[in-house]
Formats: C-alpha cells, structure tokens, sequence
C-alpha cells in the first residue's frame, strides 16, 4: 500500500507558502477543526506536538523506521516524521489522545493493553495501539499474521513483546498461538 | 525558551583552527551562536567534565577528538531557525593523527588524545586509577588469584583465542533530552538522566553552584540502558543557559544519540588452561575497552572486565588485566551488562571449543567447572547462595537438552541448541536512602530519586511498601526524581534499584511503623511493646477490637504526618593491582539457552526457543520480572544477529535506524520463558535488569557451532560471517578429505 494514496488526490491542494514560508492548512485533529500555519518543510509530528501540543506520538529515528510517531491520517497508519504537515490540508488526523469517547472512556486496544501490562517506559505505545486500531478498522478480527504484519514496523526497545500481543490477541478475539505448537 | 541545534565535528582528531560564525548568527531569528572558545572565555564556569576525569569539553577547545563532537551551538526560539543556521557555520580543522581501535592505540606512538593528563573530579573517590595518558589508558584493572603460570604448567591443554565485541547502540527509544534554567543564582535542569544526583553533582561542579542550589527533576524516561547514566547533554545546556540568561532545551536527534554514549567495543585474548577430565585450572585473559574518546565511566567499567573474565567457574589460578583505552570513537558509557556481555561473549564460546576437542558435553563441562558455595572467587571473596548448578540443569531441561541429540537437518536448514552461564556483580559500595511518608487518610507518599525509565521500578517500590506496611499497594504512590525534595540516591543502574532502594524503603517504612507504634501507644495508653501492627492496623497485642489504621493513628495524634526515613550503604571494593577485596555485595547468576536454525544457503540465523535462568532471589513485581528478562531478550537477539556501530575512519555509517537494526517482533524467537529462581530463606532481592542479558549471545553462538561447526568470534553473527565460516570449513574439509572439527576450531594443544 503505498503512502503516495495518502496524499491529497488533487496536488492543487497545496498552497503556496507566504512571506514568512508558512502555507495554511485545515486538518481536522481528533473530531476537532484545527487551522495551522505550517513551514513547508515541517512534519505533522511536529505540528502536532509542538503547535497542538499533542504529545501522545513521539520522535523516534525521524526515519519511519520505529513508528513511535504513528497517527491515524484518513483512518490509515502513518508515520507522523515522514508525513509534511502542509499536505495534510483537508485530511483527518487522529492521534492516541483522540482514542477515548468524550466521557472519558478509553478505546478496547487501550483497555487490553492496560490490563495486559503490554509496556515498560511506553514511548512506543501510542505507535502499536494505533497500528492495531487501523488494523482493526478494516479487519475486526485479525488473525495472528495479519496482526504481526502491523507491528512490524514497530519498535519495543523495552522488550514487551510478548505482552502487546497478548493485548492484541485479546482484542481481535484471536486465541493466543503461542501457547500451542 | 530557547532551542539548541548543535554543530559537531567532522573530524575524527584535528585542531580547531577557526570557527566562523558569523553567518549563523546573522541568520534571521537566531539568537546566539556559542564555541567552547566563548565559554572559556567567560571564566565563570569550568568548561570540561566527567564523573571520573574532567576530560570532556562542554564545547570542544581547541581539538576535537571524535566525529560527533559538539564543536558550537546555535540556539533560537524556533527550531527549525536553530537548524538553518548551524548549517551556516562553518569549523576549519588542521587533522591530527587519529586511531580508532583499542588494542591499536594502547601505547600507540601516532596517535595521542591527551598530552596532558586530565584533571580528577575530586568527588569521585570509589575508583582507584591507574590512568597514562601517554598510552591513551584511562584506567587498567588487574585481577591476580593464585599462580597462573604455575596452572598453565599444569595443564594438559592450553587453548588462546581472540574474541570482538563491536560498539553498539542503547537505542532508547527516546533520545537524550534537556531543558536547563541558569538564570538568577540556581540552576534548573530538567533531564532525561539516570543519575539526577551525580549529574547535579557535575552540574554544580561545573557552574561553581554549591549542590543545594542545583536542581535537577527526572520524569519518565523513554528508555535508558545506561546511555543516560552520567551527564552528556546536561553541562551544554546548562552552559547555554548561563550565556544567554534563559532556559535552553536540547533534544538530540537519533543521528546524534548514537555518538553520545557507545557500548565499549572489546577485544580480549583469553588463554584457559584445563585438564583432560573438563577442570579449568588457568586462566590469563587482556581486555581492551574501547573507551572512545572519553572516560566517562570507563575507569569502573574495567574492573567489572577484569573480573568478569573468571566467568563463573571455579579456576585455581587467574590473571586478567582490562585496559579501558581511548580512542577518536564517540565516548562509550554504560550499557545494560556493564562489560560483561563482552567478557561473556569470549569465555563462553572458548569453553564449548574446549568441550568439543576435550569429547565432554557442553552442559557436563559447565557443571564440572561452576562456583559452588564455599569457593573462592578470583577476587578472593568466598561465595555463597549460589544456585548456578540449579539453574543450569533446570535450563537444560527446559531446553531438552540431550547430549546425544543428532543436529536437524531439513534441506539447507540446520537446528541445534545452545547453552551459556555468567556471573555478574553490581555496583559496590553503593547507597541509597528513601523517605516514606504517611498520610491521614491512609495513603502513603514514597519519595526516591530512583529513575523510572520503563524497568519498573516504581510498581516494584509500590509493591514493596505496601506489603511491609500491611497495606494495599494503590494506597501507595511512588514520586519521580526531584532533588529538591527526593532524597539521595547514587544512580539507576547496574540493576541495584530493587535491592538497594527497595532495602532503603523497607528501613524507612520500618521507621515509620516504629514511629506509629510510638503514637499509637500514647493513643491507647498503652505500653508500645504491647502493640502489634497486622494488614495496616495497629491493635494491642491479642486484643482485635481494639485497632486503629495507620491513617488514624495519624489523624488522631494530630502529627499532620508520620514520616520515616531509611539508608541502605553497601561496602566493598577491589584493589585495582590485584582485583582483592569484595567486588560485589552478591552476584547475579545467570544462565541462559537457546536453539537456533540456520539457513545454510544464506548464513541467516533464527532464534526458535530461548530460556533463561536467573537468581532473582525474591520477585518483587511478577509482570515487570518478566518485562526485564524480555528486555534483556531484545538486547540479547539485537547484539547476537544484527547490532553494529560500524566506523569507517572514524565516521559512523550505521546512523540511523534505517541502517542500525534492532530486534522487532519478527526478530524475537516465537518460545520464550525465563525462570526467576527464589530463595525465600535467604530474603534478599536481587535486581533484574541486566543477568539476563550476558549468556544470550553465547548461547546463540554456541547452538550455531553446534549445528555448523563455525564459531564466529566477533559479534554480531551476521548471515555474511556465517556464510564465510561455512565456506571455510567445506574447503578445509576438502583439503583435509575429511571432517577436521578439532584445527577448524583453533585449538592448540
């Protein structure tokens, strides 16, 4: 699946930047219309934490290669390091602070990795609960595979492996493989 | 608040001779542009540091000594301008000799770091040094038991091997970052730093502050490993702020995390004696530590070496020596294993080499050779509580082991299994010291200045005060580091948190009982020793329906609250000519298997099943025991098949984590499970954080050499070096028209 269908279908999208070389964007944030100016080489991981002050993705390699930066950008997971926040203009951007209903109530991928303990220092964990909520937004039930694919671009330098996919398992109402074979 | 963008340097060794600045500072939104010529300028703060020797230029004077080195900084209110225009300066270099391997530039004649030697810090007292610059050393450690050449007179055969360890990344995967206030007569660091108290130490030192009026506040930290034990970013930002009267943040990026703090490359030779029967009974070993181009903790990390090599073998006659040597690399810190995974890497290959030319199976020639209570060290201390031969017959169970089992072989794919066993000490002498406080209302604050980087530590401390205090652990909250408010604590590292500050908080929860008891019995009118305190409540001794909680006996006796304080010192150390006293105040045993596939047609190894066995003494926290063994799992994978900081001439080409792999998922063997060993008698915890780690890759190694015969002597195996191994030994069994196990190892006689 390649991140060139994330971009906005019309390249006539993205405007031209002003004097100070900010271009505006509209990106709706977490259910929430948010209006940004945005330098054209800025990231919208950077847009998001330090104009937004969403901290919940976080830098890793600015790479893609850890996906400690993942959000949600039109449902799909992407990794918010490599994503320009100026292209986003018009998209719909969801990061793990808009994973809870409005009064409150965390998401189930959240839920089950509370309960299963799936982190130590969790820097990580925002990027794997939104690899599996994508993930989950269109296959519900995920088989094992499927759900290994997703992590894959993922780092846990801790080592909570084993418990993430417990967590994962759990929600996708798979039974745990590992304990057979 | 103003953000810093370092320049570093592009020279591996050179002198400065110019820095022009003069662009970037002119560049719209720049705020300042800052040498370390500026900052000696000043004379109003010292320029270089270290926890050990003051050799490390906040900004580097004069010379820089690896490519990485922050040469100046540029600081602006955006980031992205502070980006631009440290593009825009520009450092003239005239290069001077440069080496980049240890055992080259011990006593090298072209190549010199310091024509000087470095300053001590004066506070630092636990490390004796045997330092000569002139030989690029800054420290050597040498540990004597016995006669060892008298042991190798004995012996029936003598095996000499070389083995490598490369320099390796923590990869915490947040990196280094600081925010530093030096404005008015304080200094404020925020910091992602596993040792708040001897950074604040450096820091103070630095600003000629007296410590009172440093403060330095930990919040979680994304990760440590050692690579934020000691300070690296803290004294630039901190100097910054100084310059410019305003809070500074620097947040390196992961390009610049790995040229902050390496783990050691090492090299060693290692002779072992033995007798035909599988007795040990010599060994010489010389280990070069890569110390890069700064001490840093280098000087301890050398007795960890120079012990470490005796592995956990019972071995009459010993002589190992560690030299932690500089070299124009990036400055090596601490890494989860502290020098032992180095040790363990050579000492544990070595042996099945031995076993296999001596006909005796790996796991029999490990039970001939381990510490049994009783035995004498290599640094004279007699040991005991030792379970290694427990805990390596339970792994060999775990693992199937079976020394008559025929390798599998399925098309080009080969499977065998592995085992390794290690010993590793923690850090002695050693302090920590915790208040416990109590509340009205039944809760209770912890105060430490332990760091929560992800270990868990405190769940662990929470789980700990609450069972001795009877109470349940959500009543009991844990604080983050302050050192304005939080007492002293040493450091996080060298996995001493779970027994030196879990000891300080059970001495303060002790004295804050004993202080209840005390309330308590003016409370009931009654004699103190007639009191018992059971699940929380303090009751007369036999009398139920006379109790009080803890949160009333607070509220009733009016004390606002009940505050109890502990200190847990550990004693010992090591003569550094002899490597005699007490290394460590009890020893991590660890022994670890794993079974392996390989794929003879691409050299790729797969990890399939790995089991550890650790002494933990008592399990503390049961999911973050767990966490740590799978922590050390990752480290153990990621140093066996795939991490290397790979230098050419000096400049990392491994940089980014699009070239420097670390385990994911897919890496991680499908099965496995680590057994935690208690000894509930003994009582004593022992910390998880690193045993687990150390016997990985041996034991990895050690399954290829069975399954294929190649035994790779430099980490990491890499599918290349084994596929090179393959090829070598069908050649030579070519030449030699038949299988030859015992040459292709490398064995002499």
């Amino acid at each position: 699946m390649s991140e060139l269908q994330e971009l906005p279908d019309d390249p006539g999208a993205v405007k031209l930047p002003d004097a100070d070389g900010r271009v505006p964007v509209r990106i709706d944030v977490n259910g929430r219309a948010r209006t940004l100016r945005v330098r054209t080489t800025q990231t919208l991981l950077d847009a998001l934490r330090e104009q937004l002050r969403l901290q919940g993705a976080r830098s890793g390699c600015g790479v893609g290669m850890c996906g400690a930066c993942t959000v949600l950008l039109d449902g799909r997971a992407a990794s918010g390091c490599l994503t320009l926040a100026a292209v986003c203009d018009g998209t719909d951007v969801r990061t793990v602070e808009g994973l809870e209903d409005p009064s409150g109530e965390l998401s189930r991928v959240q839920e089950a990795f509370l309960r299963h303990r799936a982190f130590q220092c969790s820097y990580c964990t925002p990027g794997f609960v939104l690899a599996l909520e994508a993930l989950l937004a269109v296959d519900p039930s995920p088989d094992e595979a499927a759900i290994r694919e997703a992590f894959s671009g993922h780092i846990c330098r801790c080592g909570s492996y084993s418990r993430i996919m417990a967590a994962a398992l759990e929600v996708a109402g798979a039974t745990d493989r590992r304990e057979q074979a | 608040m103003l953000h810093c963008r370092l320049v570093r340097s592009t020279a591996a060794h050179a002198e400065i001779t110019a820095v022009r600045t003069g662009d970037a500072a002119a560049w719209p939104g720049a705020v300042a542009v800052v040498t370390g010529a500026d900052l000696a300028a000043r004379g109003d703060m010292a320029v270089l540091f270290g926890p050990v020797l003051l050799d490390q230029p906040v900004l580097a004077i004069d010379v820089v000594r690896y490519i990485g080195e922050p040469v100046a900084a540029v600081l602006a209110e955006d980031p992205a301008v502070a980006d631009e225009a440290a593009a825009l300066v520009e450092v003239d270099y005239a290069h001077l000799p440069a080496v980049f391997d240890a055992e080259e530039a011990f006593g090298s004649d072209t190549a010199r770091l310091f024509p000087e030697p470095p300053e001590r810090d004066p506070s630092f007292v636990d490390v004796t040094l045997r330092a000569d610059h002139e030989r690029n050393v800054c420290n050597t450690f040498t540990v004597v038991k016995g006669d060892v050449e008298a042991g190798f007179a004995a012996a029936d055969l003598v095996f000499d091997d070389v083995f490598d360890s490369p320099a390796a990344g923590a990869v915490p995967l947040e990196t280094h970052a600081v925010v530093a206030d030096a404005r008015g007569d304080r200094l404020t660091v925020w910091s992602s730093t596993q040792t708040p108290y001897i950074t604040r130490r450096q820091l103070a030192l630095l600003l000629g502050l007296p410590l009172n009026r440093v403060r330095v506040i930990v919040p979680a930290l994304g990760g440590g490993f050692g690579a934020k034990a000691y300070a690296s970013v803290e004294p630039i930002a901190a100097a910054l702020s100084r310059v410019v009267g305003a809070p500074v943040r620097l947040h390196l990026t992961r390009e610049e995390e790995f040229v902050t703090s390496t783990k050691h490359a090492m090299r060693v030779r290692i002779r072992t004696g033995v007798m035909r029967d599988g007795r040990i009974v010599a060994r010489e070993a010389t280990a070069y530590y890569n110390a890069g181009a700064y001490a840093v903790i280098s000087p301890r990390k050398v007795m960890f070496g120079a012990y470490g090599l005796n592995g956990p073998y019972a071995i009459p006659h010993v002589r190992t020596e560690a030299h932690a040597v500089l070299t124009n690399t990036p400055p090596a810190g601490a890494y989860r294993g502290f020098a032992i995974n180095q040790c363990a890497w050579a000492y544990e290959g070595q042996l099945d080499m031995i076993a296999e030319r001596l006909g005796i199976d790996p796991v029999e020639i490990r039970r001939i050779n381990l510490l049994r209570d009783g035995d004498t060290f290599c640094t004279g201390e007699t040991l005991d509580h030792l379970r290694f031969h427990d805990l390596l017959d339970a792994a060999a169970e775990r693992i199937g082991w079976d020394p008559d089992e025929p390798v599998h072989r399925d098309g080009d794919l080969v499977r065998a299994k592995g085992i390794s066993c290690v010993i590793e000490g923690t850090i002695t002498p050693s302090t920590s010291t915790a208040t416990v406080r109590l509340g009205p209302d039944g809760s209770v604050d912890v105060l430490t200045s332990s760091v929560e980087m992800g270990q868990g530590i405190r769940p662990a401390l929470a789980a700990g005060v609450a069972r001795h205090l009877g109470i349940d652990p959500a009543l009991v909250g844990v604080s983050y580091v302050d050192t304005d408010l939080t007492p002293y604590d040493q450091q996080t590292t060298a996995s001493r948190s779970m027994y030196s500050m879990g000891g300080a908080m059970g001495r303060a929860a002790d004295d804050a009982l004993h202080k209840i008891r005390e309330l308590a019995a003016d409370l009931l009118e009654v004699d103190p020793a007639d009191l018992e305190i059971v699940d929380g409540q303090v009751r007369v001794a036999g009398v139920e329906q006379q109790s009080l909680s803890l949160g009333e006996v607070v509220r009733r006796s009016q004390v606002g609250n009940v505050i109890g304080e502990g200190t847990l010192v550990t004693s010992g150390g090591l003569d550094p000519f002899t490597g005699q006293g007490v290394g460590s105040v009890h020893w991590h045993q660890s022994v670890g298997a794993a079974e392996i596939e390989v794929d003879t047609a691409t050299g790729h190894v797969r990890v399939l099943r790995y089991t550890g066995g650790v002494f933990a003494g008592e399990v503390v926290d049961p999911v973050g025991a767990e966490h740590q063994c799978e922590g050390c799992l990752v480290f153990g994978v990621g140093n066996a098949l795939m991490e290397e900081l790979v230098f050419d001439q000096g400049q990392l080409v491994t940089g980014t984590l699009a070239d420097y792999m670390v385990p994911t998922l897919e890496d991680m063997p499908r099965h496995h499970e680590f057994e935690l060993m208690e000894d509930p008698e003994h009582g004593e915890v022992h910390g998880l954080g690193e045993p687990a780690l150390p016997p990985i890759a041996p034991a990895i190694s050690n399954a290829l050499y069975r399954a294929t015969g190649v035994r790779i002597r430099s980490l990491p195996i890499s599918a290349e070096k084994v596929l090179r191994g393959l090829r070598e030994r069908r050649e030579s069994e070519q030449a030699a028209g038949q299988v030859d196990e015992v040459t292709s190892v490398g064995a002499q006689g």
